[in-house]
């Protein structure tokens, strides 16, 4: 494993602990503001190292820009309908048909960008986080499944309706979970059970919505796009683990 | 990509983004009404100063009613605080917590009046030169995403025209067959997109991609002005933060509202943070009237 790929992992896992040691030893008013920020901050960090460490092909970086890049054109193209958008199941479908470190910075970068068109905020980390998490677990899950099969498999021996199941809690529970997270840390000065549960109510609607559009969109994308990344992949040779 | 190119925005990169980042620290971590304020404040005037009432009147309002909902929000839930107003439903309403809530408000709201403007000035060629150097593949990959989403909005356009011809219109029945057609559309663009992506990889490695030596492009030049920028700001910054850590700035409020006596020092602190806040349009409005000196009148 490359060195700087090695102190990225050791900084995360011996810096999460520790934010947390402090965070529970040293409290002072909001503490848990900014523990829970730098625990966001260090989380990102050995996922971005391992792509840099990777020294990735010219196409590896070509097919995962423009993975994001269809992932943030389709929520500013779906603008008009709130909530309603394909970003979240086309990043799950670059990992899987990418694989999980594909998928996490397919992920964590179209939260970025998508940003620069619907503005940065304190949010941006957590849903860079949220993204690159749905993308990082799609791989996990599934990545392997479609290589040996080619594509999601037909008929009973499909897997797509996993993939659409964990897509629609994924996103109602990681993406809506974290990004609420990061309101909660915007409204809620005090931290008060009963504040942060009225946020996360208040948040339902709009992520069920959310969670709903990423059912349909996995239902219409999920095969179309994954034979697509597979077919590339087998044909030039990338992505193979090394 | 240059949306305003100001005084302030034309320092190094690493000044801005560090400008940015220092500030909204600050404004965050220690929650002093009269940091905030002026917090607030120079937020405020920079983005008017960089927006005009034209942005801004889209945001004011919206802002303003997250500050209200913040301001709220606080007293309903939290319920410490020695000095109780009134009972609502049974649960003590206090002056401490009300206070505050309205502080946190000012806090959300510097917060995001600063983002409006580090959102015009911190534009993504600046993102790239601060960590081309730091994490150059992921930088790379960013400036290509950054290139593909316009290019891949206007295919998009022309996918969706050719789709209508063929009666698959986007914008036509109900919302399944408009999420259908909608998600045709991607995934036609999706091949159009790999099959570039593949041109434009074997371009890349023509040219020379991942040989050692290579450097980071980078359009912005250190000199001498982003130093003493770079010092001024810094120092002013370092001040307000030694000086909140050390006691001179004290506010807390629960369970009663205690702020630090008003000594000459305290108000040092402040100043010198209200020239830090205000920097940016400072440097902005002395930059117009250099110019306009230098404009001939005849």
């Amino acid at each position: 494993m490359n060195p700087w790929v090695r102190l990225a992992w050791v900084l995360s896992l011996t810096g999460i602990p520790l934010v947390l040691l402090l965070g529970v030893l040293f409290p002072f008013e909001r503490s848990y503001y900014f523990v829970a920020f730098a625990v966001i901050l260090l989380a990102i960090v050995p996922f971005f190292a391992a792509f840099e460490g990777r020294k990735p092909a010219a196409r590896e970086v070509v097919i995962i820009a423009v993975m994001t890049a269809i992932a943030v054109t389709g929520r500013a193209a779906f603008f008009m309908v709130p909530q309603f958008k394909p970003g979240v199941a086309v990043v799950i479908l670059a990992g899987v048909g990418l694989g999980r470190e594909s998928g996490f910075v397919v992920g964590a970068l179209t939260g970025f960008v998508s940003n620069f068109i619907f503005g940065h905020g304190p949010w941006t980390p957590w849903q860079m986080f949220a993204y690159g998490l749905i993308g990082f677990l799609a791989g996990v899950f599934f990545s392997r499944g479609a290589a040996e099969r080619n594509g999601l498999g037909r008929g009973s021996r499909s897997y797509k309706p996993w993939i659409i199941g964990y897509g629609t809690v994924a996103t109602f529970v990681i993406y809506g979970l974290l990004v609420d997270t990061a309101s909660v840390m915007m409204w809620a000065s005090e931290f008060t059970w009963p504040a942060i549960f009225a946020i996360y109510l208040s948040g339902v609607p709009f992520n069920a919505l959310h969670a709903f559009a990423s059912a349909v969109f996995l239902t219409l994308l999920s095969t179309l796009i994954v034979e697509k990344l597979t077919r590339l992949k087998t044909r030039y040779g990338m992505f193979q683990p090394r | 990509m240059v949306r305003n190119s100001d005084a302030f925005g034309s320092l190094h990169p690493v000044v801005v983004f560090g400008y940015f980042v220092l500030v909204v620290g600050v404004s965050v971590v220690f929650l002093h009404p009269l940091i905030l304020t002026v917090s607030f404040v120079g937020a405020l005037a920079y983005a008017f100063y960089l927006v005009r009432w034209a942005g801004l009147r889209k945001l004011l309002p919206g802002l303003m009613l997250l500050m209200v909902i913040a301001a709220l929000f606080n007293p309903v839930f939290n319920h410490r605080g020695v000095t109780t107003l009134f009972y609502w439903e049974d649960n003590p309403i206090t002056l401490e917590a009300v206070v505050y809530g309205w502080v946190a408000a000012l806090m959300v709201g510097s917060v995001l009046l600063w983002f409006v403007s580090y959102n015009q000035v911190m534009t993504s060629d600046k993102f790239l030169c601060v960590f081309g150097h730091v994490v150059p593949a992921l930088s790379l990959t960013f400036a290509m995403v950054l290139r593909f989403v316009p290019r891949y909005l206007a295919q998009a356009k022309r996918i969706a025209a050719a789709q209508r011809g063929i009666g698959r219109d986007v914008a036509s029945g109900n919302w399944y067959a408009r999420a259908r057609h909608g998600a045709a559309v991607l995934s036609i663009m999706l091949t159009w997109a790999l099959e570039n992506a593949v041109d434009t990889s074997d371009s890349m490695l023509a040219r020379g991609y991942g040989l050692p030596g290579r450097s980071a492009y980078n359009d912005f030049r250190w000199r001498e002005r982003d130093l003493m920028g770079a010092l001024a700001l810094g120092g002013g910054l370092l001040v307000v933060i030694v000086a909140s850590v050390a006691g001179v700035l004290r506010a807390e409020y629960f369970p009663a509202i205690e702020l630090n006596p008003a000594v000459p020092l305290a108000w040092l602190v402040i100043g010198v943070w209200a020239l830090v806040c205000f920097a940016p349009l400072l440097l902005g409005l002395k930059e117009e009237v250099t110019w306009r000196s230098f404009r001939s009148n005849s």
